[in-house]
């Protein structure tokens, strides 16, 4: 108990070294002013965070899981009963939110299911192949100015671009995927941030043809020819008078937020079946030993490239429902901190976990959102929220179960 | 060409390549020992360029004004505190996820990157802040010259220069000759094997984040005075920059991270000059990424041998 | 019962709390004088959240001040209802600004709203609230398409990037007869926006630019594209962009050996500017075009005074924000309504009395009289009108 209390005098001290000039000292001009109290209070904060931090919240977690833990990847493709039920009842509630919410609700749950969207897409890429991408965004630019793009110069409409925006993608995850296929690890990791930048670039600069910083518009999607409108564009029935409902704003939005959540059910359900197959094996164990997998035959330069274009696939989609839902893409919307963003809800979610990435997302996009009333504060409480995370879950909200044994790490790898 | 034009550029891009440099030891040395990109090392040379201003504004007000005396006492103060916040966020972030995941730390040090700036912005309020003018004056070749017929280097650019250069030899000689290099490359090599022969890595690893807060100190104290102005958000753009240039140079390679600042300051500043400012870093990418293609460790990194 | 589950009750306890105290989940009692809601919508967080604050403390005071006066649709001189601003932070990112703009629409019902700042933000942002009949008035968005669009509830209380472009181009030509002109800008929408109109005036008046090209926002170091400029001997430099880019940049000029002035637009009006280019040495000479001096107007005085003795300078936008707050409760008080769409229709044909003088818009709902004028930064630090 004794080494306790020092500690926390120890803590106390150091950041009230920390903390007097940076928030003590306030810089005015070429000046600054005193404000003597603030490190004091912020000491003493740290402190009492340091006793909260200390409080056995590993082993609590730990019971929690131990309380609801359920079989996952390994569990043979037929799931479980109550997990059956489970799955039936998250859907259920994903199908009557729109009608619970209001249109801001809707906003939000549109949101994070183009964040589950784009985490899925960038979970094929790290978490089951293991290549780690920090410019996962480009994908996703590529799919919204993809439709935004095809719109404004070729009149495609959103049905159209859809798919093409994807493949799309595609293209550029494959594009991507040949000259990084000699790198590993992190020189993958910055290749792929430079990537992600040069698009953001381009789109930034090219004034021509993308707006530059004006952006495009993107329009919203018809259904079966039918606008959402209030009043058509030329001849065309807006929907509320077609079905002779009054003109609501948030049908739209329904429309939108249905049509995205089927769209992510399918994704799902075609990432678990994924890594049942083949292809999703070869993934998981080149991710786990690249040099064995080649020596038994793979070819990792197909399984590779397949995971770059199928995640890139997946974003792409991603940013087609986010141009749409905006109405509106700008690059501004595509930088380097959003592929941070998408990475962290992977790594969160648990690398490889299709459930744990939809559950990150859902927190990492509502978390931010319920935080608004602490106003100033958000980011900030937002990024100790990240870390805290971290060190409670390292291994992410849902832990791989797979591999069953594992070798201890060679040297040079994990930290 | 003028070739005033093109030495000037020289300068310019050797300037603001040995910025690059310095920020880049911080990620090099880090990545070195435990494999981690720390996202938040730009942010501590965003403490560090506030830290010396608030310094040099507290020894004005103290009435301290020999220039030789303000500069060595602010940048020995920004080189503590800075230190101390690296120290701070390796045993606060960093620490418990020692043995976890790879990916765990760098999400990790994205919310201690966030923690710092908003911090910042909040204690410090988001306004673009400065320091004066400290030291003006310039080299001029040729020394009397019309017009714009001469290439310059100011007297802080050649201090940004020169100190870049003797802090990299400083900090080579610790990492080769001295025993707590030895220890620190013994950690590099083999962290259990280190720990097995009695070298304390946790406190190694600790130093390191040392290390390498105070070369982002270094850098942030010179280039707050060349450039005299900063605001909370200046650690983002510079942290890529310097990550570029540490992949570049050949991650982990000290020397590397120095000449891969300098390549990349050169090109943009070439790039920029010559061509157009507008794709400058489109440029500045794309030689990386062919660069790795052709030579995926860098330049002066060590190709790593898989063994089987 | 374990400690485990003690806890998760508290977890629970503490998150239905949170819910029925989120505004606009739980119910909330109303009494007579139930506020009305106007949002402040801008950076507070991000890289541009200097303008945030800025337009917070100009909408904050102006809001306290139509309080203490006894509020809004008062009848017969009592029963005013106040204002009660609601802060929505969109840092300056489009999707951001969309999910505030819904926000405060949907779930904070509120009145009107003041802002955004960035064009950017305020393009997507515009769109939701003219949709929900919700009247905007940005202090701060300059890019001619915000009002292009015709959207029926959006205004601005500030001008538009073409008339200021005009107005930098025809001082440059006429006043400095610079000929060898550089133009520059930071790739946003603003400083872009700004630059092109720069350049359409020069190339209408028969002159070329020789240089057009952009920096980087957040970087410091612009001695390649300084080295440049001396290159092509320009004799005169317009910048698109804010002042955290145009301090660096002229101090680079200055230490460069280049003498040629920089013209700038409303983005730099700040002093900020001297501290971020290192002191008033730096500054001096440089011109930039902004609306009249809020603070030289007569009507404003008071309101500057009050603000300097609460320690606060203020530039830049707080005026402008002051003077939106007070546009909307000049209509909502004229029309007895909260309807956005009535109080669109009144601010269209009426002109009210700001902190900024009268002000009055056309169909569009840009200001009917756009007042840029030039300024110029002197050697102490302080700028003031060019004769």
């Amino acid at each position: 108990m004794k080494g306790r209390w020092s500690t926390a005098a120890w803590v106390g001290l150091v950041a009230l070294l920390l903390f007097t000039p940076i928030t003590g000292l306030v810089l005015a001009g070429y000046s600054v002013e005193l404000h003597g109290q603030r490190p004091l209070w912020l000491a003493c904060m740290a402190v009492l965070g340091y006793g909260l931090f200390s409080l056995p919240w590993k082993r609590w977690l730990s019971e929690l899981q131990r309380s609801t833990r359920s079989e996952e990847v390994d569990a043979p493709p037929r799931v479980a009963g109550s997990r059956r039920y489970g799955i039936a009842l998250a859907v259920l509630v994903a199908l009557a939110l729109p009608f619970l919410l209001g249109k801001y609700g809707i906003s939000i749950a549109t949101l994070a299911l183009i964040y589950i969207l784009l985490a899925l897409g960038l979970n094929i890429v790290v978490g089951l192949a293991g290549l780690l991408d920090l410019g996962f965004v480009a994908f996703y630019a590529v799919g919204a100015y993809g439709y935004a793009l095809g719109q404004h110069y070729f009149h495609l409409s959103f049905w159209l671009a859809l798919p093409l925006a994807a493949l799309l993608a595609a293209c550029f995850g494959m594009l991507l995927g040949f000259p990084v296929l000699r790198l590993h690890g992190d020189y993958l990791a910055i290749v792929t941030l430079g990537f992600g930048e040069i698009i953001r670039l381009i789109l930034n600069n090219w004034v021509s043809v993308t707006g530059g910083p004006n952006g495009l518009s993107a329009p919203f999607p018809t259904f079966l020819g039918l606008e959402f409108n209030r009043r058509a564009k030329q001849g065309g029935v807006p929907l509320h008078e077609f079905l002779g409902i009054d003109y609501a704003s948030e049908h739209r939005a329904i429309f939108l937020y249905l049509l995205l959540l089927l769209v992510v059910l399918a994704m799902v359900y075609v990432v678990v079946r994924l890594k049942r197959m083949p292809i999703g094996r070869t993934w998981e164990a080149l991710r786990e030993n690249e040099i064995a997998c080649r020596s038994l035959g793979i070819n990792h330069v197909t399984v590779k490239l397949s995971a770059f274009a199928l995640g890139a696939m997946v974003g792409g989609l991603g940013g087609v429902f986010f141009a749409a839902s905006q109405g509106f893409v700008n690059p501004t919307s595509f930088t380097f901190f959003e592929s941070a963003h998408i990475l962290a809800i992977v790594v969160l979610g648990g690398m490889g976990s299709t459930t744990g990435v939809v559950v990150a997302a859902l927190l990492l996009t509502v978390l931010p959102e319920l935080l608004r009333d602490f106003a100033d504060y958000r980011v900030l409480l937002v990024g100790i929220a990240m870390v805290w995370m971290m060190i409670l879950r390292p291994r992410g909200l849902r832990q791989r179960r797979r591999p069953l044994f594992s070798l201890p790490l060679p040297k040079g790898e994990g930290p | 060409m003028d070739i005033y034009i093109i030495g000037q550029q020289w300068v310019n891009g050797l300037v603001l390549g040995s910025t690059y440099g310095l920020i880049a030891v911080g990620y090099t040395m880090v990545y070195g020992i435990i494999g981690m990109i720390n996202f938040a090392h730009g942010d501590i040379y965003m403490i560090s360029a506030y830290l010396t201003a608030i310094f040099l504004a507290l020894f004005a007000a103290m009435g301290l004004h020999s220039v030789p005396v303000v500069l060595l006492g602010v940048l020995a103060l920004t080189l503590l505190f800075t230190a101390l916040y690296g120290w701070s966020v390796e045993r606060v972030a960093y620490r418990p996820l020692r043995r976890s995941t790879r990916l765990a730390p760098l999400i990790s040090a994205i919310g201690i990157s966030l923690i710092l700036q908003n911090y910042v912005r909040i204690s410090q309020g988001a306004r673009n802040q400065g320091v004066p003018p400290l030291l003006e004056g310039s080299f001029r070749f040729p020394a009397e010259a019309l017009d714009h017929r001469f290439i310059q280097i100011t007297y802080l650019q050649s201090l940004i220069v020169i100190t870049a250069l003797l802090s990299m030899a400083l900090l080579t000689w610790i990492i080769q000759r001295t025993a707590l290099g030895r220890a620190c490359r013994a950690t590099q090599q083999d962290r259990v094997m280190a720990t097995l022969l009695g070298v304390n890595t946790d406190r190694i690893i600790s130093l390191v984040f040392v290390m390498g807060a105070a070369m982002a100190a270094v850098a942030g104290f010179l280039v707050t005075l060349n450039y005299g102005s900063f605001d909370f958000y200046v650690g983002f753009l510079m942290g890529i920059k310097a990550f570029t240039a540490a992949v570049l140079g050949g991650i982990g390679s000290l020397p590397g991270a120095m000449l891969g600042g300098v390549v990349l300051g050169l090109a943009e500043s070439f790039f920029a000059g010559f061509v157009n400012s507008d794709y400058k870093d489109v440029f500045a990418f794309s030689i990386l990424i062919l660069f790795l293609i052709f030579r995926p460790s860098g330049f002066l990194g060590v190709p790593e041998v898989e063994k089987v | 019962m374990s400690k485990f589950s003690q806890l998760v009750r508290v977890v629970i306890v503490g998150l239905l709390v949170l819910c029925v105290g989120h505004p606009g989940m739980g119910m909330r009692l109303s009494h007579a004088a139930e506020p009305i809601k106007i949002g402040m919508a801008g950076p507070f967080s991000g890289s541009d959240a200097s303008f945030g604050e800025q337009l917070w403390r100009g909408a904050e005071q102006a809001a306290a001040d139509i309080n203490k006066a006894g509020g809004l649709l008062q009848q017969g001189g009592k029963g005013g209802r106040p204002i009660q601003l609601i802060k929505a932070d969109d840092a300056c990112e489009p999707k951001q600004a969309a999910a505030v703009a819904s926000r405060l629409v949907d779930m904070e019902k509120v009145v009107a709203v003041v802002g955004h700042f960035c064009s950017s933000s305020t393009m997507p942002a515009s769109t939701i609230y003219a949709d929900a009949g919700v009247l905007m008035m940005t202090p701060g968005s300059t890019n001619p398409a915000i009002t292009e669009r015709q959207l029926s509830t959006v205004f601005r209380m500030c001008g538009r990037d073409d008339q200021q472009g005009v107005v930098g181009a025809d001082f440059v030509l006429n006043r400095l007869k610079a000929r060898r002109i550089a133009v520059l800008h930071d790739k946003t929408t603003y400083g872009q926006g700004l630059a092109d109109a720069m350049r359409a005036r020069l190339r209408s008046a028969g002159h070329t630019e020789v240089l057009y090209e952009g920096l980087t926002r957040g970087e410091k170091d612009f001695n390649a594209l300084v080295t440049k400029l001396k290159g092509v001997q320009s004799d005169a430099v317009y910048f698109g962009g804010y002042h955290s880019e145009a301090g660096p940049l002229v101090r680079q000029m200055r230490e460069q050996g280049m003498t040629a002035p920089l013209i700038s637009g409303d983005g730099i009006f700040s002093e900020v500017l001297v501290t971020s280019a290192g002191g008033p040495g730096f500054v001096k000479g440089v011109y930039m075009t902004f609306g009249a001096d809020p603070r030289k107007m007569p009507a404003g005085q008071a309101l500057v005074e009050l603000f300097r003795k609460n320690g606060y300078e203020p530039e830049g936008y707080t005026l402008y924000s002051y003077a939106t707050v007070q546009a909307i409760a000049a209509a909502i008080q004229a029309t007895q309504s909260l309807e956005g769409e009535k109080l669109a229709q009144w601010l269209r044909g009426h002109a009210v009395e700001t902190v900024m003088g009268s002000k009055s818009w056309d169909g569009k709902g840009d200001l009917q009289v756009s007042d840029y004028v030039m300024y110029q930064w002197d050697d102490k630090g302080k700028y003031r009108e060019v004769e």
